[in-house]
């Protein structure tokens, strides 16, 4: 397979609920092996945003495209089949499947042969808890475990760039440093991941670049470090 | 409505005049059709107004017209006796064919009426007392002050008048405000209870109307046909009359009745092809469903509709500024004490010993991150959920334990996070329900005393064209919500929810989808609502909202109140910050730069 | 207690077909949250469709099985096709416009084999089975048999293949599945293919042991819908135990209320989900405002 630089290019793109605007003219771009943050407080569109990429909701956009591939044109079930993987909000596994059925699942594109078995053993290798528990159904799975679940389904159809919608959703502080250190992990073997999060100190530790979202709109735009020490951030947050 | 009342003695004198225009047969032919017309009306009122699945339609049918024969041919009881016997019978079995819907609805309520119809037959064709499959002959002809009504042509006069008494009652029950309460809870049953209407009691009415309807027509068809057999009452004919309401437009009386007598005399006339027509009868029903939901009733609405949008813009509706109420002020509102409540969803819990008070007249913010429970708190308070431990009292009275619309009664109001308007009342008749405070026990007065009602109506009609004044909803009065835009629905809900006159308001993210103008036309009806004498708690994730508009806020986290004072203390308490931003970070810099904003 | 086995065991080879009917319905109602009121029209034109193969056609009983299963998986396709519209919109909508199939398809029914049905001969003609006393028709045995057959194979396919992991996945979370790449909507038309497939073998199955004709549909299609809904709807294991259930229930209320069986059997099925509504398998659904 050769590896062309993808890019994620976004611009102008805008979502709408029956007459409620949720996202408004958003753009942005997210090279290939980089690590880009949404972070905003609740209802400030990012989820909207995810999922408009995703082609899970009616979308509207003046481009949406990943290296080669129009995501305008592309419907949601073809996605994942550019290169995209996607790790839902609040997790969104398949409850009454083995975790290893979980897995497979995330292979769907792919013949499910020797090369399937390749990942899965990789996702283990990531995730060792996973391969303890691949007989167990997944609700019976912890928050955590179903987090780590949702991200290895992804992660099975060979993403090039990964999408995670509040991974640290629910989950206690000591797995919220979990997730961090999967989040850096993803990065160094090579993944584009796009994190949005309400938990803007995760995603400063795990992002280079970093949006902040205000009523659908994008408020600010830096570099994570900066943001992190920006007090406008917080007043954002707290409507100060 | 000077052309509407021309329409209708039109129509009367045209069904005075057409026996002269008829043969027996024909005349016949038009009996049968006024008997289904009247069931129709029934399985509308059911279906199509109260939203009940109703399959039993045919069993209420039987059951009186069975009635009337075995009163009158074995029990030797006179025939309009035995009619007022058959009609209570009938409404016996409708209470009885209600009761499922009390626990579910939908397709489980489809299969469990459909069911218990077969289990009629069942019994008529198989039962000694009912004569078997053989059936009940020799019902005598009904007297009436010695008029032969054995003369169908005689017969059709007084079927016409019990017809149009009933489609009288009908139209007139639909239109005020038992009717309009069914309208409501076939749309939402949720937002009904929550705003007052007693959701079960309703339910049970859609059955007994819809069986009061069978009764009379059973009586109607053993008074003509003197005979009854198994097969008049069978599933085939329960599905024909299911065809009739859904082709005529369920949720339209007249629609029914136009479907029924539509269908009774296409059937008669393609009598010699009955199964061709029967097939054609279930695809057209299948279509309907598809392309024309609202049936034959709908398609007026439907072209009205598409013509407007021809010449569209003539004048355009506005929405009018709100206006604070300056008048009265009925004491300060109710006071709320939550102590110790938790909530468990099958081990997962949602609300773990939250403990809260909220002084009367005050504005309280609830805030907190996705999942921290807060939508949860209110749906205990409001009814809709029990509570696993603890309690909440309004006023020094406990509202844990009671139903919504109980609660509603008590002056609690709420609004819902994802609206919940009645989607096909219009907006004036969504206030209109929740201005109807009277109880059920005041539906004697349908029967008894109609020009009570009605002037009611005219009272409540006067209040709700004020409120819709109030929020400046006026030119919106007779538009169905959905066509509104988010901002302007917003307004009704929390409107219809003043208008229950409560003295405790929770509003459930009422600025979601606002943009920064509407939410500043919020701000102003919160305090204007506070100001005249409610206490409010808002659930709100814009907290330059909450910042701005609210005495104290609490703030929840993972099911637990985690912080609770004034929103300047709050937004400088550490866990608070963590809980929305993941890290306390510094804080220092963030209160004096809150303290130089404000 | 010679008598009562001997109900059990008529009641058992009813219960099988009625637990076929009751997995059609759960396998459309699960993966796409349809419930197919015309479900038990299918099941009859299976039935006419098998016998007919059968009967005139010559066919061996097997081969006509399955050629009739192709035709209802047909009508099903068309069916899910026709109401795919209303899907996660109206239930009511939905429940009516298959009511409306239903009748459409007895009437069919009606005109191509006329209103008077047809006795199917038994395909197994050997001797009834004595075991202790109590006589089994071999028939029976064949019935059941078959019916253990397609729930394993059912049950295979669900948890075997690809094509059923994906199915389960939709019918779990249909926007996680599309994420991964599954296509939803073909994914509900195979569900309903094997739904009506499924119908298709009850009615064959049935037909040598009721007598054939159009109305058939109605009162096998209601038992078999209560039997999904006593399971907990949508539960595969669940439609087998209350397939079975209402066959017994059915047996006995015959045994001892004769012709009023229906009626019994009915008025039970109230009581009982009246108290259960969610049946004996099924998971309450909490509601959310």
């Amino acid at each position: 397979m050769t590896f062309v630089a993808q890019d994620l290019v976004v611009s102008g793109l805008s979502v709408h609920y029956g007459g409620v605007r949720a996202v408004n003219s958003v753009s942005f771009t997210v090279g290939a092996g980089e690590c880009v943050g949404i972070v905003g407080a609740n209802g400030a569109g990012k989820t909207s945003t995810l999922k408009a990429l995703m082609g899970l909701v009616p979308r509207h956009a003046d481009t949406l495209r990943f290296g080669d591939h129009d995501l305008t044109r592309t419907k949601a079930r073809d996605i994942v089949r550019c290169g995209i993987g996607y790790v839902p909000e609040g997790r969104h596994v398949f409850p009454g499947l083995t975790v290893e059925k979980n897995l497979l699942l995330g292979a769907y594109t792919l013949p499910w042969k020797t090369a399937v078995q390749q990942t899965m053993s990789e996702v283990f290798d990531l995730f060792p808890m996973l391969a303890e528990m691949r007989h167990r159904l997944a609700g019976a799975l912890s928050g955590g475990q179903q987090q780590m679940l949702a991200v290895g389904r992804a992660l099975m159809a060979n993403p090039k760039l990964i999408l995670l919608d509040e991974p640290s959703m629910g989950l206690s502080p000591k797995l919220i440093d979990d997730i961090l250190t999967v989040l850096r992990r993803l990065s160094a073997a090579g993944h584009a991941l796009l994190l949005v999060e309400q938990n803007a100190k995760l995603t400063f530790e795990a992002t280079t670049t970093c949006l902040v979202m205000e009523n659908g709109e994008v408020a600010m735009t830096g570099t994570s470090t900066t943001l992190r020490h920006d007090p406008r951030v917080r007043q954002i947050y707290l409507g100060l | 409505m000077r052309w509407r009342i021309a329409s209708v003695a039109a129509v009367g004198v045209l069904a005075w005049y057409l026996p002269y225009q008829l043969d027996l047969y024909g005349i016949h032919v038009v009996d049968i059709a006024i008997v289904f017309a009247l069931l129709a009306i029934g399985l509308g009122l059911a279906m199509g107004v109260g939203g009940q699945i109703n399959l039993a339609q045919v069993a209420f049918f039987g059951v009186s017209a069975y009635a009337v024969a075995i009163l009158t041919t074995k029990a030797g009881l006179g025939f309009w006796t035995a009619a007022v016997l058959a009609v209570l019978a009938a409404a016996l079995i409708g209470l009885f064919v209600g009761v499922p819907a009390l626990r579910m609805q939908s397709h489980y309520l489809g299969i469990v009426t459909l069911g218990l119809a077969l289990a009629f037959t069942n019994w008529v064709t198989n039962s000694a007392v009912t004569g078997g499959a053989d059936g009940v002959s020799g019902i005598p002809v009904p007297p009436l002050f010695g008029i032969d009504l054995s003369s169908e042509y005689l017969y059709y006069y007084v079927e016409l008048i019990v017809f149009g008494l009933a489609l009288g009652f009908a139209v007139f029950l639909v239109r005020t405000g038992l009717g309009r309460r069914l309208r409501a809870m076939r749309d939402d049953s949720l937002a009904a209870g929550a705003i007052g209407a007693p959701v079960p009691v309703l339910r049970m009415t859609a059955f007994v109307l819809a069986s009061l309807y069978g009764g009379v027509a059973g009586v109607l068809y053993a008074g003509l046909i003197r005979y009854v057999a198994p097969d008049t009452f069978s599933i085939a004919n329960m599905f024909l009359l299911l065809a009739m309401v859904i082709i005529g437009g369920r949720q339209s009386i007249l629609g029914c009745v136009v479907g029924a007598l539509a269908l009774s005399l296409l059937r008669e006339a393609l009598t010699d092809f009955a199964t061709y027509a029967q097939l054609g009868f279930g695809a057209v029903v299948v279509l309907m469903v598809v392309f024309a939901p609202t049936g034959l009733a709908g398609i007026p609405g439907r072209i009205h509709r598409a013509l407007r949008r021809g010449r569209a813009g003539e004048e355009r509706a506005v929405l009018k500024p709100f206006q604070p109420s300056g008048h009265e002020s009925r004491g300060s509102g109710a006071s709320l004490e939550i102590s110790g409540i938790s909530k468990q969803f099958r081990g997962l819990k949602a609300l773990t010993g939250v403990s809260m008070t909220v002084a009367p007249g005050e504005i309280r913010g609830v805030v907190g991150p996705n999942g921290s429970g807060k939508t949860t708190l209110f749906n205990i308070v409001s009814g809709i959920y029990t509570v696993s431990s603890g309690r909440a009292s309004v006023n020094g009275t406990v509202v844990t334990g009671r139903r919504p619309h109980q609660l509603s009664r008590l002056g609690i109001a709420r609004t819902f996070q994802n609206l919940r308007l009645f989607g096909q009342l219009t907006v004036r008749d969504n206030l209109l329900v929740a201005l109807d405070r009277t109880s059920m026990w005041s539906v004697w007065r349908y029967l008894l005393w109609p020009i009570g009602i009605w002037r009611s109506e005219r009272t409540l009609r006067q209040r709700a064209d004020a409120l819709l004044d109030r929020f400046g909803l006026s030119d919106f009065a007779g538009t169905t919500p959905g066509s509104l835009p988010y901002g302007i629905q917003r307004r009704v809900e929390i409107a219809r929810a003043l208008a229950t006159n409560p003295s405790l308001l929770l509003l459930d993210e009422p600025a979601a989808g606002l943009n920064g103008q509407e939410v500043g036309q919020l701000r102003e009806i919160v305090r204007s609502i506070r100001d005249s004498g409610v206490t409010v708690v808002l659930i709100e994730h814009n907290m330059g909202l909450v910042m701005s508009l609210c005495d104290r806020v609490t703030v929840l986290a993972s099911g637990a109140v985690i912080a609770d004072g004034t929103p300047a203390e709050v937004a400088a308490r550490p866990e608070v910050i963590e809980a929305y931003l993941g890290d306390s970070m510094n804080t220092a810099d963030l209160i004096t730069e809150a303290e130089s904003v404000r | 207690m010679e008598v009562f086995f001997q109900t059990l065991v008529g009641g058992l080879s009813f219960g099988a077909v009625y637990a076929l009917v009751a997995m059609g319905f759960s396998i459309v109602y699960r993966t796409m949250g349809l419930v197919n009121f015309a479900h038990g029209q299918v099941v009859m034109i299976g039935a006419y469709a098998a016998s007919t193969f059968y009967m005139s056609a010559k066919l061996p009983f097997a081969l006509a099985i399955v050629v009739a299963m192709a035709v209802t998986g047909l009508i099903g396709l068309v069916i899910e096709r026709v109401l795919r519209p209303l899907e996660n919109k109206d239930f009511d909508l939905m429940l009516i416009g298959t009511i409306g199939f239903g009748v459409v398809l007895e009437s069919l029914a009606t005109i191509i084999w006329g209103a008077t049905g047809h006795a199917v001969p038994s395909p197994v003609d050997t001797a009834p089975l004595d075991l202790f006393g109590i006589r089994i028709r071999t028939y029976s045995l064949v019935v059941l048999a078959i019916a253990a057959v397609a729930t394993v194979a059912l049950i295979l396919f669900l948890q075997r293949t690809k094509r059923g992991a994906a199915m389960q996945a939709v019918a779990m979370d249909h926007e996680a599945a599309t994420a991964v790449g599954i296509h939803v909507g073909r994914s509900n038309a195979i569900a309903f293919a094997i739904g009506a497939g499924l119908a298709a073998l009850a009615g064959a199955l049935v037909a040598p042991m009721l007598y054939v004709n159009p109305t058939l549909g109605g009162s096998l299609g209601i038992k078999g819908f209560a039997a999904a809904i006593l399971g907990g709807f949508g539960n595969i294991g669940g439609a087998i135990i209350g397939g079975l259930a209402i066959g017994v229930l059915d047996s006995f209320a015959a045994g001892h209320f004769q012709a009023y069986s229906e009626l019994v059997v009915f008025l039970a099925f109230t009581v009982i989900i009246m108290i259960k509504p969610t049946g004996l398998f099924g998971e309450r659904t909490v509601n959310r405002a």
